[in-house]
């Protein structure tokens, strides 16, 4: 086979191989996308717990079943005659009140995994609680429909399960002109110059010669066109600050990039925990103020939608060392300038109508939020990419 | 037999080879090299750690647990599967029971569990030691016993009166049949026959009559008193049963694609009495398993790239933590399996990220370079001590034994050091580019070999 028919048919032929030149690397592919919108999502990873969250301070169920670790009335900020934020979410309420926020409550699946690795797993396919997927719903995403692997990018160094696709991943970065160097390291360099005459032909050779190609050209296109761009935003000075600032001068700087996803640690609070979630509710409220902020001022506000969600909530009751454990269903909160429903949605869980192990019982399954965020934002199928049908909620 | 079937051979039933082993063996027909690679796997010798301050609190076991006490236990706990994790790398590097260790790694990604309890991680590594290449009917029962797979799967609460059907579920969909060949009754019954099997505070397996379910159950058309062990011989019965296990050997141990005539070959083989030696015998003595589609064709995972660099130039890095560092950064931190399905292998072992890591770790370990990628803990910050040096000054100091690695490759010409640390995995292409590097010092030579995507291959 002449080496021109070969590339013809492997599909190669639309990547950088034929076309030098890094910013070729998406903007000479082509791809399904339709507009420009963009979906951040964001994970409280290790279990957010949203009932002292977002509280229901007339409840007595809460403050009986939480005697050392109920926020009282006076401390919280309040949102109607029953429900109040923590009150490390001030600024994060003032979007709130300005509609730029919608709080959909008791969002799970069916039979809940209190596992951390798993259920994160679970809502990164967007898999059934019994069903292992390879592969994450973003990575379907990329493979259905951007078709590179720039189609979304995770702020960290390391790819999760979220961003795998059968054929194309996205790529992990925080730090883009770190990620240039290291890939630009004149070894790799090297060993790509020898790529085209030779190694094409090999099956899984070629494929690991491919990833290095991409991840080459990848990093140079998103040094190339980020390289300029500073904010102007304040962000706090923290790494959850300093990745929502990276998204911002993505997104701004003109990054053809859909989907970025984030994430915030530390949430897994089984012992002191009023200490650990004020910090990091603080830290999540003033990061995603500023980041909305600043997209606000550029314009760019009203192209994005971001998302966040924690793999569980926590269980009502606490536990003996003054924190709590892993529970079901919980919080998701939608942000944007497009918000079908901004404020609540839904009522807030039901404190005396629990399941066997104690846990918030699922009203709204994540799926359909993200059938809803496929369909009505990023104006695609959503049956193409969640396997199975799922409703749209009317979100967006 | 010829060197490189010799090699590919090894690459496979073990984790390399020696230049100097393949030329003593280099003599001899295939029967007698495969015969020698099963009688060296006979021996099973065990991995164990020692354990001290548990194995004081289990023997003394006081009435009244003392939590700051038993706290304190399983920090010691993780401690000890940290550097339980380096000791298995460093055994499969280090072994003359190639095929014994290699069947281990293969099945602790298929019987998938996950404990922080070091007891139970041990006992369950030995367990697949043992019957690696054994009854896989014993074998079966043996790790359905296995107290880190009764708490993993929640068999611990599979009761009379409340079955719960997690363990029963992923016997057949993951461990014997594969999914679709059992139907969501089988499933229930099943569960059923393995209420109240559980294990008590040292690990031993119990079976607490009170909640065992003695009752008839209706089990793939079979109606009768079943217990575990009943159900797993009705399993065993059913064809699919040996062409899943054998599917799943065949893509492990010879190739990534599947091919069903060979697959449906091994089935044959592994039914008759569910010999597991027998099976693997048959696949070494095959004449298709070393045409040429079938070698140098392999992604390896992470945890074979490690014990390939371990093996050809050992070393240790300075924390016992920073093997886990790198184990994450490549996608596989051993005993930490990311679910119950297991690793999914072949190209899924490749991303951007994990690529470029895989490229510069040989640089990184043995010529100190620097690594500039932050790790995710899981959920307490356990890399935040690494992860806050700046990105550029990150190195992973380790003590290398080169005087290995010229004893057992110093006297190979360049082009034949080449030939054996790539696999003979080289076209025209490579072999210019390595021209084009400079040939001062073998071990300089090697490090560039190890950082090609060649490399990646077996």
């Amino acid at each position: 086979m002449q080496r021109r028919d070969f590339l013809k048919n492997s599909g190669l032929v639309s990547g950088a191989l034929l076309v030098p030149g890094f910013l070729k690397a998406f903007d000479g592919l082509p791809s399904l996308i339709t507009g420009n919108k963009k979906l951040v999502i964001i994970q409280l990873s290790g279990g957010n717990d949203g009932l002292n969250t977002l509280v229901q301070y007339h409840n007595d169920v809460y403050y009986r079943q939480r005697n050392a670790i109920a926020l009282k009335k006076n401390n919280l900020l309040h949102i109607t005659d029953e429900i109040g934020f923590h009150e490390s979410l001030s600024s994060f309420k003032s979007l709130y009140d300005e509609g730029y926020v919608s709080i959909i409550n008791n969002v799970g699946y069916p039979n809940p995994s209190r596992s951390h690795f798993r259920s994160t797993d679970i809502w990164h396919t967007a898999s059934d609680s019994n069903e292992y997927s390879k592969t994450g719903w973003v990575g379907r995403y990329l493979e259905q429909v951007s078709k590179n692997p720039l189609g979304a990018i995770e702020v960290d160094d390391s790819l999760s399960l979220l961003m795998k696709g059968k054929t194309i991943n996205g790529i992990a970065t925080k730090d883009a002109k770190l990620f240039y160097k290291t890939a630009r390291d004149p070894y790799f360099s090297k060993v790509i110059d020898e790529y085209e005459n030779t190694h094409l032909s090999e099956h899984n050779l070629g494929y690991l010669y491919k990833t290095v190609i991409d991840a080459k050209s990848s990093a140079s296109y998103i040094y190339e066109k980020t390289k300029t761009y500073k904010t102007r935003q304040e962000y706090p000075k923290n790494s959850f600050g300093k990745q929502l600032g990276t998204i911002s001068e993505f997104i701004n700087s003109g990054l053809k990039t859909q989907i970025f996803y984030a994430s915030l640690g530390g949430f897994d609070t089984h012992a002191n925990q009023l200490n650990a979630q004020k910090r990091l509710l603080k830290a999540y409220s003033e990061g995603i103020t500023s980041f909305v902020k600043d997209l606000k001022s550029t314009g760019a506000l009203k192209d994005t939608v971001v998302l966040t969600f924690s793999e569980f909530g926590r269980r009502l009751k606490q536990n003996a060392a003054n924190g709590t454990d892993h529970g079901a269903a919980n919080l998701v909160f939608l942000m944007g300038e497009n918000l079908k429903h901004p404020g609540i949605y839904n009522a807030p869980a039901n404190l005396v109508d629990l399941d066997a192990n104690g846990d918030i019982k699922y009203e709204v399954d994540f799926r359909d939020i993200y059938a809803s965020l496929l369909q009505e934002w990023l104006k695609t199928d959503p049956s193409r990419i969640l396997n199975g049908r799922y409703k749209t909620l009317g979100l967006v | 037999m010829k060197k490189s079937h010799i090699q590919h051979l090894y690459n496979r039933a073990g984790f390399g080879i020696l230049p100097n082993t393949i030329n003593g063996l280099s003599g001899l027909s295939k029967a007698r090299v495969v015969k020698a690679l099963f009688d060296s796997s006979k021996k099973i010798d065990e991995l164990k750690i020692a354990t001290p301050e548990i194995d004081a609190y289990i023997a003394g076991l006081p009435e009244k647990k003392d939590p700051r006490v038993f706290r304190k236990l399983v920090k010691d706990s993780r401690r000890k599967l940290v550097l339980y994790n380096g000791m298995w790398i460093k055994r499969m590097a280090e072994t003359k029971q190639d095929l014994r260790e290699r069947m281990v790694l293969f099945w602790s990604n298929h019987f998938v569990v996950r404990t922080r309890n070091i007891l139970f991680a041990q006992k369950f590594n030995n367990t697949l030691r043992k019957h690696a290449l054994g009854d896989f009917r014993e074998f079966v029962i043996a790790i359905s016993k296995e107290p880190a797979m009764l708490d993993y799967l929640n068999n611990q609460q599979n009761r009379k009166n409340s079955p719960n059907e997690n363990f029963a579920r992923e016997l057949m969909e993951l461990f014997t049949l594969g999914e679709g060949n059992y139907s969501e009754k089988d499933i229930k019954e099943s569960a059923r026959a393995f209420t109240g099997w559980s294990h008590n505070f040292k690990g031993d397996y119990v079976l607490r009559k009170r909640q065992h379910d003695f009752g008839e159950k209706e089990f793939m058309g079979k109606t009768g008193n079943f217990d575990g062990g009943d159900i797993i011989q009705i399993i065993l019965e059913q064809p699919q049963c040996a062409e899943f296990i054998c599917k799943k050997i065949y893509l492990h141990f010879v190739n990534d694609t599947m091919y069903e005539p060979h697959i449906k070959e091994l089935a044959k083989v592994f039914r008759k009495q569910y010999d597991i030696t027998a099976v693997m015998e048959y696949i070494f003595l095959s004449d298709w398993f070393y045409e040429k589609k079938n070698i140098g064709n392999k992604i390896k995972s992470p945890a074979d790239f490690l014990v390939g660099l371990q093996k050809t130039i050992p070393f240790t890095l300075e924390k016992p933590n920073q093997l886990i560092y790198v184990e994450r950064l490549l996608g596989q931190v051993l005993l930490e399996p990311p679910n119950v399905a297991g690793w999914a292998e072949g190209r899924n072992w490749i991303d951007a990220n994990t690529m470029m890591v895989r490229l510069k770790l040989p640089s990184v370990l043995y010529k100190d370079g620097t690594i500039a990628f932050d790790v995710k803990g899981e959920f307490e910050d356990d890399f935040e001590e690494f992860n806050k040096k700046n990105n550029l000054s990150r190195r992973l100091p380790a003590t290398k034994k080169w005087s290995v690695f010229n004893e057992n490759y110093g006297f190979l010409s360049y082009r034949d050091l080449a030939s054996y640390i790539l696999n003979g995995v080289m076209n025209e292409g490579t072999k210019t580019f390595l021209e084009t590097l400079e040939k001062t010092s073998k071990q300089e030579f090697c490090i560039q070999l190890m950082s090609l995507p060649e490399y990646q291959l077996c």
